[in-house]
């Protein structure tokens, strides 16, 4: 009967490397999805002037 | 709740699943006797690359009936569903090699599979910098749905080239005509990472899909 090849390495390397890439995208849409409001505020009205 | 949040909550949840998808597979599936726990990689591998496929053919569909319909939904959704599909594809192009090592002896093989894949990573590539390149939007998107049409093409090429050509890429053992040939725990342990994924795509597809539709939005305020 065959041994088991000792390759536990690999392994945990590729679910690291998944595991990255997934947060990192998970990260990135999170940052783009905080964006300042859509309409910034109107400038405050002129004072009129004194008459 | 807005849209964003939704997608926000489905892909933590997805992310949570995630977790349990990884001490299942690490933890309680049993080792495969020839390629030992580098067979592993299979859980993430495969539905990563399923997903890959479907979304490039989600792009091509979007982008056919965005021809027809003229519909900027459709156009939005082209362009989540090919960023989510780019990271998909990310993840089958470096897990696909870590695999390779330990069981071909190689990192990477020019064979018809790995080719296909590659070629549909860059084509993935090609559609984003072109959205960002092209800055009249009704053009991109004639020119992103053209390149998505081309995408779906390409899908039964890879799904099929195992067939057509001699390569060192296994043959399909759970998407095929006759029974998976994974023993039970195996194929539970697949089908759940399978559900996973699906569910991240649509989380991811969601974010995106609002991320862009609110810019657009501000784009219209912006110029009114």
């Amino acid at each position: 009967m065959p041994e088991v090849p000792q390759n536990a390495a690999y392994m945990v390397a590729a679910y690291v490397v998944a595991a990255v890439i997934l947060l990192l995208y998970t990260v990135t849409l999170w940052l783009r999805g905080q964006k300042p409001p859509r309409f910034p505020p109107p400038p405050p009205a002129p004072r009129p002037p004194r008459s | 709740m807005s849209l964003v949040q939704k997608g926000r909550g489905i892909t933590l949840v997805g992310l949570a699943l995630l977790g349990g998808v990884y001490v299942r597979a690490l933890a309680f599936t049993p080792v495969e006797r020839l390629q030992g726990p580098a067979q592993k990689i299979y859980y993430l591998h495969v539905p990563a690359a399923i997903w890959t496929e479907t979304a490039i053919i989600m792009v091509g569909l979007a982008g056919a009936f965005y021809l027809f319909l003229g519909d900027r939904r459709l156009d939005l959704f082209a362009q989540a569903s090919a960023e989510v599909g780019t990271v998909f594809a990310t993840i089958v192009l470096t897990t696909g090699p870590i695999w390779g090592k330990p069981i071909w002896g190689t990192w990477w093989t020019w064979d018809a599979r790995l080719t296909s894949m590659l070629l549909l990573f860059f084509l993935y590539l090609g559609y984003l910098l072109m959205r960002g390149a092209v800055r009249d939007p009704a053009l991109a998107a004639r020119y992103g749905a053209v390149l998505g049409i081309c995408g779906a093409c390409l899908v039964p090429f890879i799904h099929f080239s195992v067939y057509f050509f001699p390569t060192l890429h296994p043959q399909p053992i759970v998407l095929k005509p006759s029974t998976p040939s994974l023993p039970g725990s195996m194929l539970t342990t697949f089908l759940s990472s399978f559900a996973v994924f699906t569910l991240l795509y649509v989380g991811f597809v969601t974010q995106r899909y609002a991320i862009g539709r609110e810019k657009e939005l501000g784009e219209a305020g912006s110029h009114a």
